[in-house]
């Protein structure tokens, strides 16, 4: 109960008018990232990210967790209006989505998208308003070695849950780490990697990463492909919206089953595009609809919708109690957070109960504005789209390389975005995975300073990350993840044996 | 026609060889700072060093799965018409990044809206116009008025004593 008291407290920190009135700037960019091509949530971010450097670090928090809500909304949009997802995480959602509205019922699938999305969402955030303190006072038990096995763990599972072929999953990470080593050594202090360039002293932003990988690279895919927009005009007829509303307890298990999925996935990296794509396919195998999946099925846009919500609210708790980031959007914050002088880990909960209160709290205030927003303001950002790629393409290529100087005011981050931007597409054009990068390069300062230390407590000896019980599990959950496309396969070659 | 100009097999090759190089150039880096055990615990560069290498190992992997047999790698990469999109795209983001760390961003931003509109989007040169100066005209008044956060300027600026 004492996390209700603090929720409450949280309260009277989120609801002043200047922190709604961020929510509501937030939600609003966070739309337009959404819907605009190229632009998503992680980079969105990343570009407002170094306008809130000087903000109070709730105050930052809130308008940046807000965009998050309004950015995954936005590509829910855009899913069904266009056939096109504004975030690799709403790709499920054209499945379903994209067929209602060229049936004439796009008012209905928005409708019911962005009601599962908020149901979703509450759901995550209740999980992280009741878990919080159970999370907190395990991570305090935590030492370097169970701080690294963490890590490990959160990385095996990108190579064995994330999908995307094993190999190039290790790639992605190893070059997050190698990137994240660039520059100051936080442990010596002496520099390394910097192969006598003075522009690698202070490292390689990862803002600047997200921002070409994210941005440029999509963008440059996008025209690759040739635009082609072929919009379902919207106009939200509020009748639709109060049918959808009446219908959606009859979707009763689905949105249980998705928002379960959402949530697990989203405590475990496995991040919000998988979860809603795990959530359709559980919903196609599983649901009482599932007859009318793939054809313009209600319960085939709840499905993806809630899972994918539910994902991106639930990231925030590991992000917070362990410092270890769920999704690509929650890595980038967690970097915001070091960055503003905050030190993620569960000594948060401890140090800032106002902010992680104020932040908790937020959520739940930002996920109902934006529900509201979203559907009131949907004809309009449906109209952006109309603008024809020749002028929002390259305008969308300035704000990225603003964004990217306005992180450290260097001229060099300029090419760096560039180079970036060239990788991101080929990494897309090629199945390797982005999100990993980023949070290998967030998060690798602090997971190789936590090998480290946990090597100097032990004399150089490995053994320690078995030496006691809690270590131990995390280290081999961590190798059956690493492992777990080789078990996987292995046993399906059993099962598949005759007899 | 829409020919292909390379197949996945050689673009997965072509990245690989980049990875591997890069995994390379990290662990050849991180000689230089130790790699071993030393009495205040592992040495600066063995990290980075092990980084590299898994790289670098990694990258093997793939051209590896690459040269096998699957189908999928005899496929396209790019077609002729795809690569001519994306070049086109491609490179005037390559002039407007040396355009601003010449002249600044603002002026690099109204040539660059200005040239592609006009000669690449076919717009009327008073919307190119209108777009290329209204955008940085924007951007200014939000970041320096607004946030105080200044972008890189040139001799225009200069000139005009912002």
């Amino acid at each position: 109960m004492e996390n209700i008291a603090q929720l409450m407290h949280g309260f009277a920190v989120a609801a002043t008018p200047m922190h709604i009135a961020l929510m509501v700037a937030g939600v609003l960019l966070g739309i337009l990232v959404g819907v605009l091509p190229g632009l998503g949530a992680p980079n969105g971010v990343s570009l407002l990210l170094p306008l809130t450097f000087t903000m109070d670090p709730v105050s930052a928090i809130i308008l940046l967790t807000s965009m998050y809500w309004g950015a995954l909304f936005g590509g829910s949009t855009t899913s069904i209006l266009f056939n096109i997802p504004g975030e690799p995480s709403s790709v499920a959602t054209t499945f379903d989505g994209y067929p209602m509205a060229q049936a004439g019922r796009a008012t209905e699938a928005l409708s019911f998208a962005f009601l599962s999305a908020g149901f979703g969402a509450l759901v995550g955030v209740v999980t992280i308003t009741l878990l919080s303190g159970f999370v907190q006072s395990f991570a305090l038990k935590f030492s370097s070695p169970e701080f690294f096995a963490v890590y490990f763990l959160a990385f095996a599972s990108f190579v064995g849950l994330g999908g995307a072929p094993v190999m190039k999953t290790i790639v992605s990470i190893a070059i997050g780490f190698a990137l994240a080593a660039v520059g100051m050594d936080s442990v010596s202090g002496s520099l390394r990697l910097t192969y006598g360039f003075d522009q690698l002293i202070a490292g390689v932003s990862f803002l600047v990463a997200v921002i070409g990988l994210f941005g440029l690279g999509e963008l440059i895919l996008t025209i690759e492909e040739g635009m082609h927009l072929k919009g379902v005009a919207a106009r939200v007829r509020p009748r639709d919206v109060f049918r959808a509303m009446a219908e959606m307890p009859r979707h009763w298990a689905t949105l249980l089953r998705s928002a379960a999925v959402g949530v697990w996935m989203g405590i475990t990296p496995g991040g919000p595009t998988a979860a809603s794509f795990m959530s359709y396919g559980l919903g196609k195998r599983f649901s009482r609809y599932r007859a009318g999946y793939g054809k313009g099925e209600p319960d085939g846009v709840i499905a993806p919708e809630t899972a994918d919500h539910s994902a991106g609210s639930a990231a925030m708790l590991p992000m917070l109690a362990l410092g270890i980031p769920g999704s690509a959007t929650a890595a980038v914050m967690l970097g915001g957070l070091m960055i503003w002088g905050l030190n993620p880990g569960p000594m948060l909960f401890v140090e800032r109960p106002d902010f992680v209160w104020g932040l908790i709290a937020s959520m739940y205030l930002g996920n109902l504005l934006a529900v509201a927003l979203v559907l009131s303001t949907v004809p309009l950002f449906a109209s952006i789209l109309r603008i024809p790629f020749a002028i929002i393409g390259p305008v969308i290529v300035v704000v990225c390389f603003v964004g990217a100087y306005t992180v450290g005011a260097r001229g060099f981050d300029l090419w760096l975005a560039l180079g970036f931007g060239a990788v991101g597409f080929l990494f897309k054009k090629l199945d390797y995975p982005i999100a990993p990068l980023i949070l290998a390069m967030v998060i690798g300062d602090k997971a190789e300073d936590a090998f480290r230390q946990s090597l100097i407590m032990s004399k150089g000896s490995l053994a320690i990350f078995w030496s006691n019980g809690l270590v131990a599990t995390l280290m081999s959950l961590a190798f059956v993840l690493l492992l777990w496309p080789l078990i996987a396969r292995a046993a399906g070659a059993v099962l598949r044996r005759p007899g | 026609m829409d020919r292909p100009v390379i197949t996945r097999r050689a673009a997965e090759l072509g990245f690989a060889a980049m990875t591997g190089a890069f995994g390379l150039v990290i662990a050849w880096g991180a000689r230089e700072f130790g790699v071993g055990w030393s009495p205040s615990g592992p040495e600066p560069g063995t990290f980075p060093f092990y980084i590299g290498a898994l790289i670098a190992a990694a990258s093997l992997g793939n051209a590896a799965v690459a040269l096998g047999r699957d189908p999928r790698f005899a496929a396209q990469f790019l077609s002729r018409a795809q690569l001519g999109r994306v070049a086109a795209f491609a490179l005037p983001i390559v002039v407007f990044v040396l355009l601003a760390l010449w002249l600044g961003l603002y002026v690099a931003t109204a040539l660059y809206l200005f040239f592609a509109m006009r000669a690449q989007g076919g717009y009327s040169t008073p919307h190119a116009l209108a777009v290329g100066v209204g955008l940085p005209v924007a951007l200014y008044l939000l970041l320096e008025k607004g946030f105080q956060t200044p972008l890189l300027k040139g001799p225009l600026e200069a000139a005009l004593g912002l």
